[in-house]
């Protein structure tokens, strides 16, 4: 019988016992995973939100709020003035155009009756609607009826009639953006999940993408096609924005959308990259004096997710200290157990020192019998993280975000339905979600490394009272005789 | 084979200072069955460890084949109880959640014999102490006081030791079996060569040795030799 298994068979020596330090250390080891797990999850969240707006800043007109501000439009001009501010890296303008359902007997009606659909107001100011063959993929609800119905400012006629109450038909507009990449209002990259991009976004193009449900809505394929202002557009690739309104949209190359909306020249925003985490302060300054502060409105999407990043960092650190401390937790029990084991085993050490066992020998197997146990904790304990840890890393979260959701939720100039440009969903608005968003699933390399933690601590735990095995002398036998 | 010279082991407990062995010497030759007898508490046991070297004397010395253990570390003590000493407890000691085979395999781990090789030699030792061989795999603790003591003398034998010290052997059996035990002890001595230092209370097992001591106040004192059977 090799030392090992003596160490299995003592780990087993007392089964209630062995039962009990097993599910304790299983908790413990359990929850340490969960945490590791949690901390993995949000870490990489951070990473990405870090990644994907962390170096962007937007660049709207002065006073600009998307279809209901006012202000200057920007200009191509603008844009190249941008360019040119030290450490940026990409000036990507975009123009957001409202379409309309073509809906011709209900626009005959209502222009009898000297009424027209609120909301058929051109973005940023522009005039008149752009009507299309597309029908919205979000029926416009109670909120978006209640959104169009009162204090309607933006529609292009209010009733003039008979005096009698217009009965409205409300649909809700589809966003059209422009763009001069491929990239949305945030500048992070189209998710194109059929079909291909636009090519040349500098040029005039009848190829469009659209969004995951708009496509649905209307039937509608890669090599499909409909129409904008009476023009025929070909679906060149279906895309996925993550959110239902972001989906409700058609994206355009730039050049087609400022034709379409006969605005040559002109933007809604620009999405401005600039080359490093650290330069994005500098640079907003910088890019807000070279374009004059009555002129533009540049704000960091970084300042709207910082609540969100630092309730994730928050999460996080917390995720780190319970980490350690389960961690910690699992390495006293087995040092307390194993002292306890020693010190009722003392006689039976003695006996075996006295018929020639080494120290190291009998370290070595009390070692090995704590690592048995921890073993045994560890494979119970990942099963538990793995059904618990996607739980206690949503329960973290929320509890971090629920106590600063206030600041969470604020959004930014462009943010929120109507809000125009930059309101679709994208990483500056919602930011609730973003932290609701993150997905802590117990990988087998994070389970690994826990694991591989929970060993060392165990060691370091169980070496303890294998060290005081060496200070029990052979005389321990003759104890009792 | 064995010296005690002028060994003296002293307890202090409180005030007080016992002497249990004050200033014992003998010598053991090769093959000798020697025993040890005197009252409850009159240091026979403690005499037994200082010689296996499980407890350091408080002065004096045992010298092994020509090797002095005072001042060995105790590396090389724990190599001398391994590779020189067998040991047989009153209480058996064994390991209880192991089986006969497995406690007479210990020492044999401990020496580094290979698992073949040492599963052969315990079952061989085993037999030669007469245990049924369905009980050989039976854990210790479910076996009888005597066919205990049959596996902790099988295991004194396993690393075939040059001396065997054996505390009170037959003290938790009844005399058939004790009878037993004494038979086999005297015929290692005689078939085996090994020499045997007994600490009995046991009459029968006293007059079977070849030498005999008697321990009081400290002191050892040998009594007339008896003739050997």
């Amino acid at each position: 019988m090799s030392v090992l298994a003596r160490s299995v068979g003592n780990a087993f020596r007392n089964k209630i016992r062995t039962a009990a330090v097993v599910a304790v250390l299983a908790v413990a080891i359990g929850l340490a995973l969960s945490m590791l797990v949690a901390n993995q999850a949000v870490g990489a969240k951070v990473q990405e939100l870090n990644a994907s707006v962390g170096t962007t800043l937007t660049v709207n007109p002065a006073g600009g709020q998307g279809f209901e501000g006012g202000g200057e439009p920007l200009t191509a001009a603008e844009a190249a003035t941008a360019a040119a501010v030290p450490n940026v890296t990409s000036v990507v303008g975009t123009k957001a155009l409202r379409l309309r359902t073509e809906t011709a007997t209900t626009d005959t009606a209502n222009a009898a009756a000297g009424t027209a659909q609120p909301g058929a107001g051109g973005p940023g100011g522009q005039a008149g609607g752009v009507t299309t063959s597309l029908t919205a993929a979000i029926d416009a609800g109670t909120l978006g009826n209640r959104n169009n119905n009162t204090g309607s400012t933006n529609g292009t006629g209010t009733g003039t009639g008979n005096g009698t109450e217009p009965v409205r038909t409300f649909t809700l507009p589809i966003t059209a953006t422009g763009t001069a990449a491929e990239v949305d209002s945030s500048g992070k990259a189209l998710d194109i999940t059929s079909g291909t991009g636009l090519g040349d976004y500098s040029a005039a193009s009848t190829k469009a993408l659209v969004g995951t449900t708009l496509a649905g809505k209307n039937k509608l394929a890669t090599g499909s096609t409909f129409t904008v202002a009476g023009k025929t557009f070909t679906v060149a690739g279906i895309f996925d924005a993550g959110t239902t309104f972001g989906n409700n949209a058609v994206y355009l190359t730039l050049a087609e959308a400022q034709a379409l909306a006969e605005t040559p020249g002109e933007l809604s925003s620009m999405v401005v990259t600039v080359n490093s985490m650290e330069n994005v302060d500098s640079t907003k300054t910088a890019l807000q004096a070279a374009l004059g502060s009555s002129k533009a409105d540049v704000t960091q999407g970084q300042r709207n997710l910082e609540t969100a990043v630092s309730s994730l960092n928050s999460v996080k650190g917390i995720s780190l200290v319970a980490f350690i401390a389960a961690l910690a937790t699992a390495g006293l029990i087995i040092l307390l157990i194993m002292v306890m084991l020693v010190r009722e085993r003392r006689r039976e050490i003695g006996v075996l020192k006295a018929i020639g066992a080494r120290n190291r020998t009998i370290g070595l197997q009390f070692v090995l019998e704590a690592l048995v146990l921890v073993a045994l904790g560890s494979v119970v304990g990942a099963a538990i993280a793995s059904f618990a840890s996607g739980g206690i890393a949503s329960a973290l979260i929320s509890s971090s975000s629920s106590s600063g959701a206030g600041a969470v939720d604020q959004r930014g100039p462009g943010g929120g339905f109507g809000g125009g440009f930059g309101g679709q969903g994208g990483p500056f608005g919602g930011a609730t979600q973003l932290l609701t968003s993150v997905t802590a699933s117990a990988s087998p390399g994070v389970i690994a490394a826990g694991i591989t933690a929970v060993f060392g601590v165990a060691i370091i735990g169980a070496l303890v009272p294998a060290l005081l095995t060496a200070r029990i002398r052979p005389i321990e036998v003759l104890r009792g005789e | 084979m064995i010296e005690a010279k002028d060994l003296v082991r002293q307890f202090t407990s409180g005030d007080r200072t016992i002497k249990p062995v004050n200033g014992v010497s003998f010598e053991l030759g090769k093959g000798q069955l020697a025993s040890i007898v005197g009252k409850s508490g009159s240091g026979k046991s403690t005499l037994l460890s200082l010689l296996g070297a499980l407890d350091k004397p408080t002065s004096g010395d045992v010298v092994v084949d020509g090797v002095s253990l005072a001042g060995l570390p105790d590396g090389k003590l724990t190599e001398y109880r391994r590779r020189d000493i067998g040991f047989v407890f009153q209480q058996f000691n064994l390991i209880p959640n192991l089986s006969a085979v497995d406690n007479v395999m210990l020492p044999m781990e401990f020496a580094g014999v290979r698992t073949s090789a040492r599963a052969q030699r315990a079952r061989e030792l085993l037999e030669q102490v007469q245990l049924d061989p369905e009980k050989q795999t039976r854990r210790t603790n479910r076996l009888s006081g005597g066919e205990q003591q049959r596996v902790a003398i099988a295991r004194a034998l396993a690393n075939e030791p040059k001396l065997i010290l054996a505390d009170e052997p037959t003290g938790n059996l009844d005399e058939q079996t004790g009878g037993h035990i004494i038979e086999l002890l005297s015929s290692l001595s005689r078939d085996h060569n090994t020499t045997i230092l007994v600490v009995t209370h046991d009459r029968g097992l006293a007059r079977k040795a070849d030498r005999r001591f008697r321990l009081q106040q400290g002191q050892l004192v040998e009594e007339a030799a008896a003739a050997r059977n």
